[in-house]
């Protein structure tokens, strides 16, 4: 019977919970709505405040929108971009914790007085109109005032209500652009109340905001936190030194009856928001206003970290999230549908010239001035209280853009957006949390055993926060397309580097060509443009050669007239299966926008239309199995490359006084073995500068066109995974475990097998192979239905070497893998035939893209 | 340790978690159902098509729920407030899974196995449970709950030194007080469209009173019991226990007198104090 118990304890709790990252890793493109651009050129006003002046009114914020002349709509795009959290504060403090069961540990990531180590930890930019309590002319004097955090703009309003309700939030401040002549719901302004949009005020990185919880009791949080207000290190200190105790390294992070001070919400801007390529911050701990992009994609950010940032490091959590490169996301991970696949934040560039396709069938909500009488509010729904405010669902063929590194969001760029607000954790309780997988539901019959289709009528009648995205994304896919997003010159960088130390020095794209001529042989870059045009511009060209002639005679840098934009987008967007490719697959087998998957109502019918890639082993039907090809605009400044921020060097963790260092060294023997330490290759510390991007560029386009000199990567648990199954029992003295047992998943083992391991059809077919073994051989073969005959003895045997059992069946776990691929910086192999001085040429010619 | 021993000891569990936790079936309306996890309506439909109102839920009681499928019981808990967090003692009642078949769910899904969890080697565990746990007693007030245990037979192993609990007369009745639990608004692990009260034995050791043996059993490092509860009407709520955050069973609490007082009213406006989030949907369960 005890045996038997460990079936039903892998089937309850064996797997324990998963999780993970949310937020973009996407790029949004607009609706075509060309309109002349300023040219992409370094401010040439300084706009920092004099030396020892510190601004606590948003002044320097908005100030960065008058110098880029953007249009009202724009500002109004960028100031919701870079503050609206659409109320997912409760997401980050709430449910992210008690309903998917990991901890953030806010006050780490937080803490003012680690302040300066912030970049080099995380990779999150620091607000530059924010201070450390004490520090000269901060409004602030003790870290009491703050609860432990950074004084910000707004936060002598809000300090005032840590404790109590009544906040009166900044958004309902924030002016509206006014409503578009062509707005069906228009002329009148029926939009949601700002208020919804949820500002908060900053926490001291930007595109994460606090706001005060009204729950707080000071007297509590003194007693837990050593009598003070200004810390949390009672609330986030490891219970225990004890080996012994399986608690030990468990914090009040955990205990959901302590209301922290402050909920924290973040905001697009928290994972798009960096250093601006054309003129980067002196000190990347100390940037102004105008070193910073909202859209450029921060590759510095550890967001998985931080989002795990309160589990053990030996949690499953930890090992199986954490190694997402920095400028990486998992974000399929919250929806958990168990295909481990980290994809980069990448730039969002010049989208007035982004490839768009016609024709596509697109099932969604469109708006309306009316409902027919019967209509089921299913089809077609009208907003209580307005006047002609409605909304109809059809199915019509459209032209859109492809977004997300498949193509997946595929309904339009207004939609596209209106789902990265899902992803940061927007309307979480009102309309996705019941739709997502549970991880330890094993029972197929019951809820959450799987996804289940986000439904976005539902949504629009349930959450005001969404509404009040809804009304203005308009204003956000202006912001996306405005000068703020225009593709970033190495030679106007290179401009603007010498502009400042010398207001004479000049340095024009001839320059740039001249210098890159010098570096990688004479006439490099001709040479490159030709090598380009006969090898990559098929897939790195928006514009096909049946519409704007042939490329062997393209000037790829050409302005389009009507935008001021250059008419090349560089990259044709198309699809391409993943075995052509032949990078790592595991993001192209994202499952999340199938038919019956959580983001079911994001993917066009087009798209699931799809083939499968026929080359592909695992599961890749439903439209999977494809990537896009990225914009090579700019690709000097956004190495390393592919989608996983693989290719290239390693780029290593921050070091220095309250530094964490979460660098995990991923290179590989042929076997598959972690490299020793001292064969490593070193990985690259973080160098913002304009020659750190462009030398981190060479390198990886090195690597990318050298695949045989490629040392693979694999990212292995760098600790032991310790699962407790079962509950202990306390006899006075120790411990004792009552059933059940210690799982421990080695370190070494390999993080991404973990995180796509099927364990619930596993968990199902081993009760097959025990109870209905017929149906098991006709569901999965005979072979395999007798393998799992064995597994379930052995396991039964002894349940705590489940790991090895398994693990040793590298056959059985790919049947139950959803991704087997390993090697992370595998595939696009196109160039490496090419000469080396081709390959020169090649790297230096992209360099003026 | 004997086998037998040990499978007593194993009952204990599921008392802790209940402590975590007949007539007809209610006839109350469910949307419609399939037997798979995506043959499950959303909730949120669940609530717009099909509210509950007020003499819905005049209609369930803590024993005829039980005679409902766990989707139906899942479609009611979904349709509830939290309510107020209660105060004083409450009878409490447990009942397990069932699946579409009116079987204990464990037992559809491991039939052949014997039951496991449910039913070891007879160990009645749903008896046991509902034999030795008879509720819960709510310090509203200190955010702190007890629960009630009438018999401490098959605790006395894990107890060291009975005559220090704490009782409690209830009814009339002796009771002794055991595992203490921090009581807060938090988040459901089945609906999360607005918030449940939380009955949360994470952190038992930190609630005065607590005895390690055998309060130990129901915290982190023992079954890591967390329960949640929603109101069906004044003085009667639902509840759902888990236990490292499984679900495994479902549990009423029941306090006559609260019922009897504002059972009325709550009838005829259906309103009801609110101490938890509510979301920005609507609560559904106003008078019509």
């Amino acid at each position: 019977m005890m045996k038997r118990f460990v079936v039903v304890a892998v089937a309850l709790a064996g797997t324990a919970s998963v999780m993970a990252v949310l937020v973009s890793g996407q790029d949004i493109v607009p609706a075509p709505k060309p309109k002349p651009k300023p040219a992409a050129v370094a401010p040439a006003v300084p706009l920092a405040p004099a030396s020892g002046q510190a601004y606590f009114d948003d002044a320097g914020f908005h100030r960065i929108a008058e110098s880029e002349q953007l249009s009202a709509e724009e500002r109004a795009g960028r100031e919701i971009w870079y503050k609206a959290t659409a109320g997912n504060d409760r997401f980050h403090t709430y449910v992210f914790q008690q309903r998917v069961g990991v901890l953030v540990d806010w006050f780490r990531v937080l803490r003012s007085d680690q302040r300066e180590g912030r970049f080099k930890t995380w990779g999150i930019m620091n607000d530059p109109d924010c201070c450390t309590p004490g520090a000269p002319n901060c409004p602030a004097r003790s870290l009491e005032e703050t609860y432990g955090l950074d004084y910000c703009a707004g936060d002598d309003e809000l300090l005032k209500y840590v404790g109590r309700s009544g906040y009166r939030d900044p958004a309902c401040d924030f002016k509206d652009a006014p409503v578009a002549a062509n707005d069906p719901h228009g002329p009148k302004d029926q939009r949601q109340s700002a208020c919804d949009l949820k500002f908060g005020t900053s926490t001291g990185a930007l595109g994460f905001r606090k706001f005060p919880n009204p729950r707080f009791d000071p007297e509590r949080w003194k007693a837990l936190n050593g009598g003070k207000l200004g810390t949390w290190e009672g609330y986030n200190r490891k219970l225990s030194e004890d080996k012994a105790r399986s608690d030990r390294d468990l914090s009040h992070l955990m205990d959901g009856s302590v209301e922290p001070p402050f909920l924290i919400g973040t905001t697009c801007g928290s994972c798009h928001i960096a250093f601006d390529p054309l003129n980067p911050p002196k000190d990347p701990t100390h940037p102004k206003w105008e070193n910073l992009k909202g859209a450029i994609g921060n590759q510095y950010l550890r967001i998985s970290q931080l989002l795990v940032s309160g589990m053990p490091v030996n949690s499953l959590e930890w090992q199986v999230f954490t190694h997402a490169r920095p400028g990486t996301s998992d974000t399929s991970a919250i929806p958990t549908d168990q295909v481990d696949n980290p994809g980069s934040m990448n730039a969002i560039i010049n989208t007035h010239q982004r490839p768009t396709f016609a024709d596509e069938e697109i099932l969604k909500w469109r708006k309306t001035n009316a409902c027919a009488k019967d209509a089921s509010p299913d089809k077609c729904w009208c907003e209580p209280g307005r006047e002609g405010k409605c909304w109809a669902k059809s199915l019509a063929k459209e032209r859109v853009h492809h977004i997300l590194k498949g193509g997946e969001d595929s309904i339009g760029a207004l939609e596209a957006i209106q789902r990265v607000y899902f992803n940061i954790g927007s309307c979480s309780e009102q309309c996705w949390l019941n739709h997502l997988t549970d991880l330890r539901q094993v029972d197929p019959a019951m809820r959450n055993f799987g996804q289940t289709p986000f439904d976005i009528g539902q949504c629009r009648r349930d959450c005001s926060n969404f509404r009040a995205i809804e009304d203005r994304l308009p204003e956000i896919l202006a912001f996306l397309s405005s000068g703020e997003t225009n593709a970033t010159d190495l030679h106007v960088a290179r401009a603007a580097e010498r502009k400042a130390k010398s207001a004479s020095a000049k340095y024009e794209y001839d320059d740039l060509v001249a210098d890159l001529d010098r570096e990688f042989g004479k006439g490099a870059v001709a040479q490159g443009r030709k090598v380009f045009a006969e090898n990559c511009a098929r897939c790195h060209s928006s514009l096909p050669e049946s519409e704007a002639g042939p490329f062997a005679s393209r000037d790829f840098r050409a302005i389009d007239a009507k935008t001021g934009l250059r008419a090349d987008w560089m990259g044709n967007d198309a699809s391409t299966p993943v075995s052509e490719v032949g990078t790592f697959r595991c993001r192209a087998l994202h499952s999340n926008h199938m038919a019956g998957h959580i983001w079911q109502e994001y993917g066009s019918e087009t798209l699931r239309a799809r083939k499968p890639d026929p080359n592909v082993k695992e599961s890749a039907d439903g439209g999977r199995g494809y990537y896009r090809n990225i914009s090579l605009l700019s690709v000097w400044a956004h190495a390393p490359f592919m989608h996983n921020n693989a290719m290239g060097p390693e780029i290593c963790g921050g070091t220095g006084p309250g530094v964490t260092d979460f660098y995990r060294p991923s290179y590989v023997d042929a076997s598959g073995n972690l490299l020793p330490a001292a064969q490593q290759p070193a990985c690259w510390p973080y160098d913002p500068s304009v020659e750190g991007r462009f030398k981190l560029y060479k390198e990886s386009m090195r690597q990318l066109l050298n695949p045989d000199k490629r040392i693979p990567k694999i990212t292995k648990l760098d600790e032991d995974i310790i699962l407790p199954v079962g509950p202990r029992l306390w006899d006075g003295k120790e411990e004792k475990e009552l059933f059940g047992f210690t799982l421990v998943v080695p370190k070494g083992a390999t993080a991404g097998t973990l995180g796509n391991l099927q364990h619930k059809q596993f968990v199902n077919d081993l009760i097959l192979a025990k109870l209905h073994p017929d149906q098991l051989e006709k569901k999965r073969g005979k072979a395999q239905a007798d393998e799992m005959k064995q597994v379930l003895a052995e396991i039964l045997a002894e349940p705590s070497k489940i790991v090895e059992t398994v693990g040793k069946r590298k056959e059985l776990l790919a049947a139950y893998s959803s991704c087997t691929a390993v090697v992370e910086n595998d595939g696009h192999t196109f160039g490496e035939s090419l000469s080396e001085a081709d390959k020169n040429a090649l790297i230096a010619f992209l360099a003026t893209l | 340790m004997t086998t037998n021993r040990l499978f007593r000891i194993a009952a204990v569990p599921m008392v802790a978690l209940v402590l975590g936790a007949c007539d007809r079936a209610p006839s109350v309306p469910f949307a419609p159902y399939g037997e798979g996890y995506a043959a499950r309506p959303d909730f949120a439909k669940v609530e717009h098509d099909f509210p509950l109102t007020p003499a819905d839920l005049e209609k369930i009681t803590p024993k005829n729920i039980a005679k409902l499928t766990q989707e139906e019981v899942d479609q009611i808990y979904a349709r509830l407030p939290a309510g107020p967090i209660p105060d004083g003692a409450f009878d409490g009642t447990l009942f397990f899974p069932k699946g579409v078949s009116g079987d204990r769910r464990l037992a559809e899904i491991v039939g052949g196995l014997g039951g496991l969890v449910v039913n070891l080697k007879g160990f009645k565990l749903e008896l046991i449970g509902k034999t030795l746990w008879k509720g819960k007693v709510f310090y509203r007030d200190e955010r702190v709950l007890r629960n009630r245990i009438e018999d401490l037979s098959i605790l006395k192993p894990i107890i060291d030194d009975p005559d220090s609990l704490e009782k409690i007369v209830v009814d009339g009745r002796d009771a002794w007080l055991l595992f203490p639990a921090k009581l807060y608004c938090g988040q459901s692990l089945l609906d999360s469209r607005r918030e449940s009260i939380i009955i949360d034995y994470a952190f038992t050791d930190e609630i005065e009173g607590y005895k390690e043996r055998p309060d130990f059993l129901a915290g982190r490092r023992g079954l890591r019991v967390r329960d949640e509860i929603r109101m069906v009407r004044p003085g009667f709520y639902l509840g759902r226990a888990y236990a490292d955050r499984a679900f495994l069973l479902n549990f009423t609490l029941y306090n006559a007198a609260i019922a009897e007082r504002d059972g009325p009213a709550f009838l005829k406006t259906g309103q009801a104090p609110e101490d938890c989030w509510s979301s920005t949907s609507r609560v559904l369960t106003a008078a019509k």
